[in-house]
Protein backbone atom coordinates (compact mmCIF):
# COMPACT_ATOMS: atom_id res chain seq x y z
CA UNK A 1 0.00 0.00 0.00
CA UNK A 2 1.85 3.11 1.09
CA UNK A 3 5.21 1.76 0.35
CA UNK A 4 7.48 4.72 -0.12
CA UNK A 5 6.18 6.30 3.00
CA UNK A 6 7.20 3.59 5.36
CA UNK A 7 10.87 4.47 5.34
CA UNK A 8 11.08 5.86 8.86
CA UNK A 9 9.54 3.31 11.11
CA UNK A 10 7.74 4.73 14.02
CA UNK A 11 6.71 2.99 17.15
CA UNK A 12 3.62 1.56 15.58
CA UNK A 13 0.67 0.25 17.35
CA UNK A 14 0.00 -2.92 15.48
CA UNK A 15 -2.29 -2.51 12.51
CA UNK A 16 -4.95 -4.50 14.26
CA UNK A 17 -4.83 -2.28 17.30
CA UNK A 18 -7.79 0.02 17.86
CA UNK A 19 -5.68 2.36 19.88
CA UNK A 20 -7.52 1.86 23.12
CA UNK A 21 -5.98 -0.13 25.89
CA UNK A 22 -7.51 -3.42 24.92
CA UNK A 23 -4.88 -5.81 23.71
CA UNK A 24 -7.00 -8.36 21.98
CA UNK A 25 -5.78 -11.74 20.78
CA UNK A 26 -3.98 -11.76 17.53
CA UNK A 27 -2.76 -8.23 17.49
CA UNK A 28 0.92 -8.35 16.86
CA UNK A 29 2.04 -5.58 19.08
CA UNK A 30 5.57 -4.78 18.28
CA UNK A 31 6.77 -1.62 19.93
CA UNK A 32 9.69 -0.51 17.96
CA UNK A 33 11.96 2.33 18.62
CA UNK A 34 12.25 4.87 15.86
CA UNK A 35 14.91 3.49 13.65
CA UNK A 36 16.79 6.05 11.78
CA UNK A 37 18.36 3.29 9.70
CA UNK A 38 15.35 2.62 7.55
CA UNK A 39 15.32 -0.62 5.60
CA UNK A 40 15.25 0.81 2.17
CA UNK A 41 16.18 4.42 1.73
CA UNK A 42 15.63 4.39 -2.03
CA UNK A 43 11.98 3.72 -1.39
CA UNK A 44 11.45 7.34 -0.44
CA UNK A 45 13.01 9.34 -3.16
CA UNK A 46 10.33 11.95 -3.53
CA UNK A 47 9.79 12.73 0.12
CA UNK A 48 13.08 13.85 1.54
CA UNK A 49 12.21 14.26 5.19
CA UNK A 50 10.65 11.77 7.59
CA UNK A 51 7.87 14.15 8.74
CA UNK A 52 6.59 14.41 5.15
CA UNK A 53 4.51 11.25 5.42
CA UNK A 54 1.11 11.86 3.97
CA UNK A 55 -1.75 11.12 6.29
CA UNK A 56 -5.45 10.48 5.98
CA UNK A 57 -6.98 10.64 2.59
CA UNK A 58 -3.76 11.60 0.90
CA UNK A 59 -2.12 8.47 2.21
CA UNK A 60 -4.88 6.31 0.81
CA UNK A 61 -4.73 7.97 -2.59
CA UNK A 62 -0.96 7.83 -2.67
CA UNK A 63 -1.10 4.14 -1.79
CA UNK A 64 -3.66 3.38 -4.44
CA UNK A 65 -2.12 5.23 -7.37
CA UNK A 66 0.18 4.80 -9.12
CA UNK A 67 0.49 1.06 -8.55
CA UNK A 68 3.89 -0.05 -7.41
CA UNK A 69 5.17 -3.59 -7.65
CA UNK A 70 7.32 -4.09 -4.62
CA UNK A 71 7.98 -6.97 -2.31
CA UNK A 72 5.76 -5.66 0.44
CA UNK A 73 2.93 -4.96 -1.97
CA UNK A 74 3.17 -8.49 -3.25
CA UNK A 75 3.18 -9.97 0.24
CA UNK A 76 0.15 -7.96 1.27
CA UNK A 77 -1.53 -8.91 -1.98
CA UNK A 78 -0.89 -12.56 -1.28
CA UNK A 79 -2.36 -12.31 2.20
CA UNK A 80 -5.40 -10.47 0.91
CA UNK A 81 -5.74 -13.11 -1.78
CA UNK A 82 -5.93 -15.74 0.92
CA UNK A 83 -8.47 -13.62 2.78
CA UNK A 84 -10.61 -13.22 -0.33
CA UNK A 85 -10.42 -16.93 -0.98
CA UNK A 86 -11.50 -17.77 2.56
CA UNK A 87 -14.24 -15.17 2.41
CA UNK A 88 -15.67 -16.57 -0.81
CA UNK A 89 -15.47 -20.16 0.41
CA UNK A 90 -17.11 -19.32 3.69
CA UNK A 91 -19.87 -17.28 2.12
CA UNK A 92 -20.66 -20.09 -0.26
CA UNK A 93 -20.55 -22.69 2.47
CA UNK A 94 -22.81 -20.60 4.69
CA UNK A 95 -25.34 -20.08 1.93
CA UNK A 96 -25.57 -23.81 1.24
CA UNK A 97 -27.78 -25.43 3.84
CA UNK A 98 -26.39 -28.90 4.19
CA UNK A 99 -22.81 -27.80 4.46
CA UNK A 100 -23.86 -25.39 7.19
CA UNK A 101 -25.14 -28.40 9.11
CA UNK A 102 -22.05 -30.35 8.25
CA UNK A 103 -19.84 -27.75 9.82
CA UNK A 104 -21.97 -27.43 12.94
CA UNK A 105 -20.97 -28.80 16.30
CA UNK A 106 -22.75 -31.76 17.91
CA UNK A 107 -24.40 -29.65 20.60
CA UNK A 108 -25.63 -27.24 17.95
CA UNK A 109 -27.00 -30.15 16.00
CA UNK A 110 -28.82 -31.46 19.06
CA UNK A 111 -30.29 -28.03 19.67
CA UNK A 112 -31.35 -27.70 16.05
CA UNK A 113 -32.93 -31.14 16.18
CA UNK A 114 -34.92 -30.40 19.31
CA UNK A 115 -35.99 -27.06 17.85
CA UNK A 116 -37.19 -28.87 14.77
CA UNK A 117 -39.08 -31.39 16.86
CA UNK A 118 -40.80 -28.62 18.80
CA UNK A 119 -41.67 -26.91 15.59
CA UNK A 120 -42.98 -30.14 14.08
CA UNK A 121 -45.22 -30.64 17.10
CA UNK A 122 -46.57 -27.13 16.88
CA UNK A 123 -47.21 -27.45 13.18
CA UNK A 124 -48.88 -30.81 13.73
CA UNK A 125 -51.23 -29.27 16.28
CA UNK A 126 -51.98 -26.43 13.93
CA UNK A 127 -52.65 -28.86 11.12
CA UNK A 128 -55.10 -30.85 13.25
CA UNK A 129 -56.94 -27.71 14.26
CA UNK A 130 -57.16 -26.56 10.68
CA UNK A 131 -58.39 -29.93 9.49
CA UNK A 132 -61.10 -29.91 12.14
CA UNK A 133 -62.12 -26.47 11.03
CA UNK A 134 -62.21 -27.61 7.44
CA UNK A 135 -64.46 -30.54 8.31
CA UNK A 136 -66.79 -28.20 10.17
CA UNK A 137 -66.88 -25.84 7.25
CA UNK A 138 -67.55 -28.64 4.80
CA UNK A 139 -70.48 -30.05 6.76
CA UNK A 140 -71.93 -26.62 7.36
CA UNK A 141 -71.57 -25.69 3.73
CA UNK A 142 -73.25 -28.98 2.80
CA UNK A 143 -76.13 -28.06 5.06
CA UNK A 144 -76.30 -24.60 3.61
CA UNK A 145 -76.26 -26.06 0.13
CA UNK A 146 -79.14 -28.41 1.01
CA UNK A 147 -81.13 -25.57 2.52
CA UNK A 148 -80.51 -23.45 -0.55
CA UNK A 149 -81.59 -26.29 -2.81
CA UNK A 150 -84.79 -26.79 -0.87
CA UNK A 151 -85.44 -23.09 -0.93
CA UNK A 152 -85.00 -22.96 -4.69
CA UNK A 153 -87.31 -25.96 -5.10
CA UNK A 154 -89.93 -24.34 -2.93
CA UNK A 155 -89.56 -21.10 -4.82
CA UNK A 156 -90.26 -22.93 -8.08
CA UNK A 157 -93.34 -24.61 -6.65
CA UNK A 158 -94.67 -21.38 -5.24
CA UNK A 159 -93.80 -19.59 -8.46
CA UNK A 160 -96.06 -21.95 -10.38
CA UNK A 161 -98.88 -21.19 -7.98
CA UNK A 162 -98.26 -17.47 -8.07
CA UNK A 163 -97.82 -17.45 -11.81
CA UNK A 164 -94.35 -15.95 -11.73
CA UNK A 165 -92.68 -18.86 -13.51
CA UNK A 166 -93.66 -20.78 -16.61
CA UNK A 167 -94.87 -24.35 -16.23
CA UNK A 168 -95.31 -27.32 -18.48
CA UNK A 169 -96.69 -30.81 -18.10
CA UNK A 170 -99.59 -33.04 -19.01
CA UNK A 171 -102.99 -31.43 -19.23
CA UNK A 172 -105.70 -30.33 -21.59
CA UNK A 173 -106.29 -27.51 -24.01
CA UNK A 174 -109.84 -26.15 -24.21
CA UNK A 175 -110.57 -24.14 -27.33
CA UNK A 176 -113.80 -22.10 -27.27
CA UNK A 177 -114.90 -20.43 -30.49
CA UNK A 178 -117.53 -17.81 -30.09
CA UNK A 179 -118.99 -16.79 -33.46
CA UNK A 180 -121.96 -14.98 -31.86
CA UNK A 181 -120.15 -13.23 -29.08
CA UNK A 182 -122.27 -14.96 -26.50
CA UNK A 183 -119.53 -16.05 -24.12
CA UNK A 184 -119.54 -14.06 -20.91
CA UNK A 185 -116.99 -13.70 -18.20
CA UNK A 186 -118.94 -15.89 -15.79
CA UNK A 187 -118.78 -18.78 -18.23
CA UNK A 188 -115.00 -18.56 -18.36
CA UNK A 189 -114.96 -18.27 -14.58
CA UNK A 190 -117.08 -21.44 -14.38
CA UNK A 191 -114.60 -23.23 -16.63
CA UNK A 192 -111.67 -22.11 -14.50
CA UNK A 193 -113.38 -23.15 -11.28
CA UNK A 194 -114.29 -26.49 -12.73
CA UNK A 195 -110.70 -27.06 -13.80
CA UNK A 196 -109.42 -26.03 -10.41
CA UNK A 197 -111.80 -28.32 -8.66
CA UNK A 198 -110.54 -31.13 -10.89
CA UNK A 199 -106.99 -30.47 -9.79
CA UNK A 200 -105.55 -28.15 -12.43
CA UNK A 201 -102.29 -26.73 -11.18
CA UNK A 202 -101.59 -24.00 -13.70
CA UNK A 203 -104.06 -22.32 -16.01
CA UNK A 204 -103.83 -19.62 -18.63
CA UNK A 205 -106.51 -18.17 -20.88
CA UNK A 206 -105.06 -16.82 -24.11
CA UNK A 207 -102.13 -14.79 -22.79
CA UNK A 208 -103.34 -14.25 -19.24
CA UNK A 209 -102.16 -16.41 -16.39
CA UNK A 210 -104.92 -17.43 -14.01
CA UNK A 211 -103.93 -17.20 -10.35
CA UNK A 212 -105.71 -16.88 -7.04
CA UNK A 213 -106.35 -13.17 -7.44
CA UNK A 214 -107.52 -13.25 -11.03
CA UNK A 215 -110.81 -11.51 -11.71
CA UNK A 216 -113.16 -11.69 -14.70
CA UNK A 217 -115.24 -8.75 -15.89
CA UNK A 218 -117.58 -7.96 -18.77
CA UNK A 219 -117.09 -4.63 -20.38
CA UNK A 220 -118.97 -3.51 -23.47
CA UNK A 221 -119.67 -7.10 -24.45
CA UNK A 222 -115.99 -7.96 -24.16
CA UNK A 223 -114.45 -10.19 -21.56
CA UNK A 224 -111.62 -8.78 -19.50
CA UNK A 225 -109.39 -10.90 -17.30
CA UNK A 226 -107.35 -9.00 -14.74
CA UNK A 227 -108.26 -5.93 -16.71
CA UNK A 228 -106.77 -7.24 -19.93
CA UNK A 229 -109.15 -7.72 -22.82
CA UNK A 230 -109.33 -11.22 -24.20
CA UNK A 231 -111.28 -12.15 -27.29
CA UNK A 232 -112.49 -15.31 -28.99
CA UNK A 233 -111.29 -17.84 -29.66
CA UNK A 234 -110.57 -18.48 -26.02
CA UNK A 235 -107.78 -21.00 -25.53
CA UNK A 236 -107.63 -22.37 -22.00
CA UNK A 237 -104.45 -24.27 -21.17
CA UNK A 238 -104.60 -26.25 -17.94
CA UNK A 239 -101.91 -28.47 -16.46
CA UNK A 240 -103.20 -31.34 -14.42
CA UNK A 241 -104.26 -34.95 -14.75
CA UNK A 242 -106.01 -35.08 -18.14
CA UNK A 243 -108.18 -38.03 -17.09
CA UNK A 244 -109.59 -35.85 -14.31
CA UNK A 245 -109.76 -32.54 -16.14
CA UNK A 246 -111.62 -33.64 -19.25
CA UNK A 247 -114.53 -35.45 -17.55
CA UNK A 248 -114.89 -32.54 -15.15
CA UNK A 249 -115.65 -30.28 -18.09
CA UNK A 250 -117.90 -32.82 -19.79
CA UNK A 251 -120.22 -33.64 -16.94
CA UNK A 252 -123.93 -33.18 -17.85
CA UNK A 253 -124.98 -29.63 -17.24
CA UNK A 254 -121.34 -28.70 -16.91
CA UNK A 255 -119.11 -26.20 -18.63
CA UNK A 256 -119.14 -27.71 -22.09
CA UNK A 257 -122.87 -28.17 -22.22
CA UNK A 258 -123.65 -24.68 -21.04
CA UNK A 259 -121.19 -23.21 -23.54
CA UNK A 260 -122.68 -25.21 -26.38
CA UNK A 261 -126.09 -24.02 -25.32
CA UNK A 262 -124.83 -20.49 -26.10
CA UNK A 263 -123.84 -21.64 -29.60
CA UNK A 264 -120.17 -21.62 -28.75
CA UNK A 265 -117.93 -24.28 -30.25
CA UNK A 266 -115.90 -26.24 -27.72
CA UNK A 267 -112.97 -28.47 -28.57
CA UNK A 268 -110.96 -30.32 -25.91
CA UNK A 269 -107.53 -31.69 -26.76
CA UNK A 270 -104.98 -33.60 -24.77
CA UNK A 271 -101.56 -32.54 -26.08
CA UNK A 272 -98.41 -34.41 -25.03
CA UNK A 273 -97.30 -31.40 -22.99
CA UNK A 274 -99.24 -28.30 -22.15
CA UNK A 275 -97.16 -25.19 -21.81
CA UNK A 276 -98.34 -22.43 -19.51
CA UNK A 277 -95.93 -19.63 -20.17
CA UNK A 278 -97.92 -16.49 -19.51
CA UNK A 279 -96.40 -14.81 -16.47
CA UNK A 280 -97.49 -12.45 -13.76
CA UNK A 281 -95.09 -10.15 -12.01
CA UNK A 282 -94.50 -11.01 -8.40
CA UNK A 283 -96.24 -8.53 -6.16
CA UNK A 284 -94.91 -7.66 -2.80
CA UNK A 285 -97.75 -7.43 -0.32
CA UNK A 286 -98.01 -4.03 1.29
CA UNK A 287 -99.33 -5.10 4.67
CA UNK A 288 -99.17 -8.82 5.06
CA UNK A 289 -95.86 -10.13 6.30
CA UNK A 290 -94.70 -13.68 6.70
CA UNK A 291 -95.22 -14.70 10.29
CA UNK A 292 -92.96 -17.72 10.15
CA UNK B 1 -3.30 -1.13 -5.69
CA UNK B 2 -1.68 -4.50 -6.11
CA UNK B 3 -3.05 -5.45 -2.71
CA UNK B 4 -6.59 -4.54 -3.70
CA UNK B 5 -6.13 -6.53 -6.87
CA UNK B 6 -5.04 -9.47 -4.73
CA UNK B 7 -8.23 -9.29 -2.67
CA UNK B 8 -10.42 -9.15 -5.74
CA UNK B 9 -8.51 -11.97 -7.34
CA UNK B 10 -8.92 -14.10 -4.23
CA UNK B 11 -12.69 -13.62 -4.16
CA UNK B 12 -12.96 -14.42 -7.85
CA UNK B 13 -10.79 -17.51 -7.48
CA UNK B 14 -12.82 -18.69 -4.51
CA UNK B 15 -16.05 -18.32 -6.45
CA UNK B 16 -14.78 -19.89 -9.65
CA UNK B 17 -12.71 -22.82 -8.45
CA UNK B 18 -14.96 -23.88 -5.56
CA UNK B 19 -12.18 -25.43 -3.54
CA UNK B 20 -13.10 -28.02 -0.93
CA UNK B 21 -12.03 -27.22 2.60
CA UNK B 22 -10.87 -30.20 4.62
CA UNK B 23 -13.45 -31.39 7.15
CA UNK B 24 -11.26 -30.69 10.16
CA UNK B 25 -10.61 -27.10 9.21
CA UNK B 26 -14.20 -26.14 8.43
CA UNK B 27 -15.23 -24.80 11.86
CA UNK B 28 -12.15 -22.56 11.96
CA UNK B 29 -12.53 -20.93 8.58
CA UNK B 30 -15.20 -18.36 9.54
CA UNK B 31 -13.27 -17.33 12.64
CA UNK B 32 -10.06 -17.10 10.65
CA UNK B 33 -11.76 -14.94 8.05
CA UNK B 34 -13.09 -12.57 10.68
CA UNK B 35 -9.67 -12.37 12.32
CA UNK B 36 -8.04 -11.62 8.99
CA UNK B 37 -10.63 -8.93 8.34
CA UNK B 38 -9.70 -7.39 11.66
CA UNK B 39 -6.04 -7.35 10.63
CA UNK B 40 -6.90 -5.79 7.27
CA UNK B 41 -8.91 -3.02 8.88
CA UNK B 42 -6.08 -2.41 11.30
CA UNK B 43 -3.64 -2.19 8.45
CA UNK B 44 -5.83 0.21 6.56
CA UNK B 45 -6.09 2.41 9.59
CA UNK B 46 -2.35 2.32 10.12
CA UNK B 47 -1.85 3.34 6.54
CA UNK B 48 -4.14 6.30 7.00
CA UNK B 49 -2.26 7.17 10.15
CA UNK B 50 0.84 7.15 8.05
CA UNK B 51 2.51 4.39 9.99
CA UNK B 52 1.86 1.34 7.89
CA UNK B 53 4.49 -1.34 7.96
CA UNK B 54 4.22 -4.42 5.84
CA UNK B 55 6.12 -6.61 8.28
CA UNK B 56 3.81 -5.66 11.11
CA UNK B 57 0.87 -6.25 8.85
CA UNK B 58 2.02 -9.71 7.84
CA UNK B 59 2.75 -10.75 11.38
CA UNK B 60 -0.51 -9.38 12.75
CA UNK B 61 -2.48 -10.96 9.95
CA UNK B 62 -0.99 -14.41 10.47
CA UNK B 63 -1.01 -14.29 14.24
CA UNK B 64 -4.60 -13.04 14.27
CA UNK B 65 -5.69 -15.97 12.17
CA UNK B 66 -3.68 -18.52 14.09
CA UNK B 67 -4.69 -17.28 17.52
CA UNK B 68 -8.34 -17.10 16.59
CA UNK B 69 -8.30 -20.62 15.21
CA UNK B 70 -6.39 -21.79 18.27
CA UNK B 71 -8.95 -20.32 20.63
CA UNK B 72 -11.77 -22.03 18.80
CA UNK B 73 -9.86 -25.29 18.69
CA UNK B 74 -9.24 -25.07 22.42
CA UNK B 75 -12.89 -24.24 23.00
CA UNK B 76 -13.94 -27.29 21.02
CA UNK B 77 -11.69 -29.46 23.12
CA UNK B 78 -13.07 -27.96 26.31
CA UNK B 79 -16.65 -28.33 25.14
CA UNK B 80 -17.35 -24.61 24.99
CA UNK B 81 -16.49 -24.17 21.34
CA UNK B 82 -19.73 -22.43 20.39
CA UNK B 83 -19.55 -19.91 23.22
CA UNK B 84 -15.87 -19.27 22.73
CA UNK B 85 -16.16 -18.70 19.01
CA UNK B 86 -19.03 -16.32 19.71
CA UNK B 87 -16.78 -14.48 22.12
CA UNK B 88 -13.97 -14.27 19.58
CA UNK B 89 -16.32 -12.94 16.95
CA UNK B 90 -17.65 -10.33 19.39
CA UNK B 91 -14.16 -9.14 20.32
CA UNK B 92 -13.00 -9.00 16.74
CA UNK B 93 -16.20 -7.24 15.77
CA UNK B 94 -15.62 -4.56 18.36
CA UNK B 95 -12.08 -4.05 17.11
CA UNK B 96 -13.24 -3.87 13.51
CA UNK B 97 -15.79 -1.27 14.51
CA UNK B 98 -13.29 0.94 16.31
CA UNK B 99 -10.82 0.65 13.45
CA UNK B 100 -13.55 1.51 11.00
CA UNK B 101 -14.40 4.51 13.13
CA UNK B 102 -10.88 5.92 12.95
CA UNK B 103 -10.69 5.13 9.24
CA UNK B 104 -13.89 7.06 8.82
CA UNK B 105 -12.45 9.97 10.77
CA UNK B 106 -9.51 10.03 8.43
CA UNK B 107 -11.46 9.77 5.25
CA UNK B 108 -14.38 12.03 5.98
CA UNK B 109 -12.88 14.12 8.75
CA UNK B 110 -15.96 13.39 10.78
Amino acid sequence: MSDPERAPREPDPAPGEPGQASPAPGSARKPQAPEPAAPDPPAAPATPGPPARPRGRDALLAGLWPPRVTRSQLIVAALLFVLGLGLAIQVRAASADDSALRGARPEDLVRILSDLEDRTGRLEDEKNALEEQRTDLETSSDQAEEARRQTAERERQLGILAGTVAAEGPGIELRVTDPRGAVRADMLLDAVQELRAAGAEAIQINEVRIVAGTFFTDENGQVRIDGRAVSAPYVIDAIGRPQDLEPALNIPGGVVQSLEKEQAGVVIERPETVVVDALRSAERPDYAQSSS
Amino acid sequence: MIAVLGLVLGVVAGILTRPVVPMGLEPYLPIAVVAALDAVFGGLRAMLDGMFDDKVFVVSFLSNVVVAALIVFLGDKLGVGAQLSTGVVVVLGIRIFSNAASIRRHLFRA
